[in-house]
């Protein structure tokens, strides 16, 4: 499948669109800034980006969820695992440094932040694109950055040639947190939603 | 006091909806994780109302609430979901939701909903009572 530079640029618009969307949904439930900004979407050369991820040498804490519909995607977020010890004390309103280590607890507050952004992420592009999405049942995976990446991608790119990566930084309001926030979708997916537009593939 | 069933895959949604219902005067029946959960505990417990994610794992809210309708005609299901989408609220409305509340939410939103089901459905038994 032929993207032109024009095609993404129309996949930017509404990545940056429904990530808008899942940033207040964040901010909203933790109750503090949070901000998911979008840092680029390209065509990805899977080996370049597995090493990038192998460079990362943090243990992470990360959930998947799968979509399902006439768009097929992917979402990756991952985060350190102090990074996921913060957001439970914000998720669950306890004063900084009161979750001391990864529990229970945390990996279910990693649980439903993902499925707070991939729900805001699909209930955008359905409202504003016409797309048919739904999130399945989000998945927590904990090692580090460069296998949770492989992962997710190795899956993807067994069905596609070409990899399509829409990457993101994530900010919490006051704390520095360097997080991973991926979303997949399927190459065959985008005729459809850029047809939607009147876009020409 | 008003007994109510949590249903939620995630642990600390049903931790946190426990709570605002304590605080605000509901008693918790119990809780399930996933749609078939909830119908085991519905028939255990018989709770006054439920309330109930749609993205769980096995089986989902959907299922879950057409599952407990069928046991249950006069349930009173309230669906808890950060999906919005028109499909997914048409189809909860069809199967029987009471209503539906778009996570996240301010808790005032969740305890009116609640105290919706339970005025409307005191006023239908006084109107009963009253024929």
């Amino acid at each position: 499948m032929n993207i032109t530079q024009d095609n993404l640029k129309v996949i930017e618009i509404m990545s940056r669109l429904s990530i808008d969307r899942a940033s207040r949904a964040l901010s909203k439930i933790l109750r503090t800034g949070a901000k998911i900004s979008l840092s680029r979407v390209y065509i990805a050369d899977f080996t370049e980006t597995t090493e990038k991820m192998n460079e990362d040498p943090r243990e992470m804490t990360s959930v998947m969820v799968n979509f399902k519909g006439n768009v097929g995607c992917k979402l990756l977020f991952m985060l350190p695992m102090e990074g996921a010890l913060i957001l439970t004390d914000l998720f669950l309103r306890q004063p900084a440094g009161t979750t001391k280590a990864y529990d229970d607890d945390t990996q279910s507050v990693v649980q439903e932040l993902g499925n707070i952004l991939a729900s805001h992420i699909s209930n955008a592009l359905v409202s504003d694109f016409n797309a048919t999405l739904v999130p399945q049942p989000p998945q927590v995976y904990s090692d580090y950055a460069g296998v949770l990446f492989t992962n997710l991608v190795m899956e993807q790119g067994m069905m596609d040639d070409q990899l399509l990566l829409i990457e993101t930084t994530f900010e919490i309001c006051r704390t520095a947190l360097e997080c991973y926030l991926f979303l997949v979708p399927e190459m065959t997916s985008f005729g459809k939603l850029l047809d939607n537009l009147g876009v020409t593939l | 006091m008003r007994k109510i069933l949590v249903v939620d895959d995630a642990k600390v949604i049903r931790m946190v909806i426990k709570q605002t219902l304590t605080r605000n005067g509901f008693q918790v029946a119990g809780e399930a994780g996933n749609g078939r959960e909830a119908l085991e505990k519905y028939k255990e417990l018989k709770p006054d109302a439920v309330t109930m994610d749609i993205v769980m794992p096995e089986v989902d809210g959907i299922q879950g609430l057409k599952e407990i309708m069928a046991f249950d005609k006069q349930a009173k299901v309230i669906m808890i979901s950060a999906i919005d989408q028109r499909d997914s609220l048409k189809e909860a409305i069809r199967h029987g939701a009471t209503d539906y509340v778009v996570k996240p939410f301010e808790d005032e939103r969740m305890i009116d909903a609640l105290k919706n089901i339970f005025h409307d459905a005191d006023s239908q038994s006084a109107e009963t009572a009253r024929i």
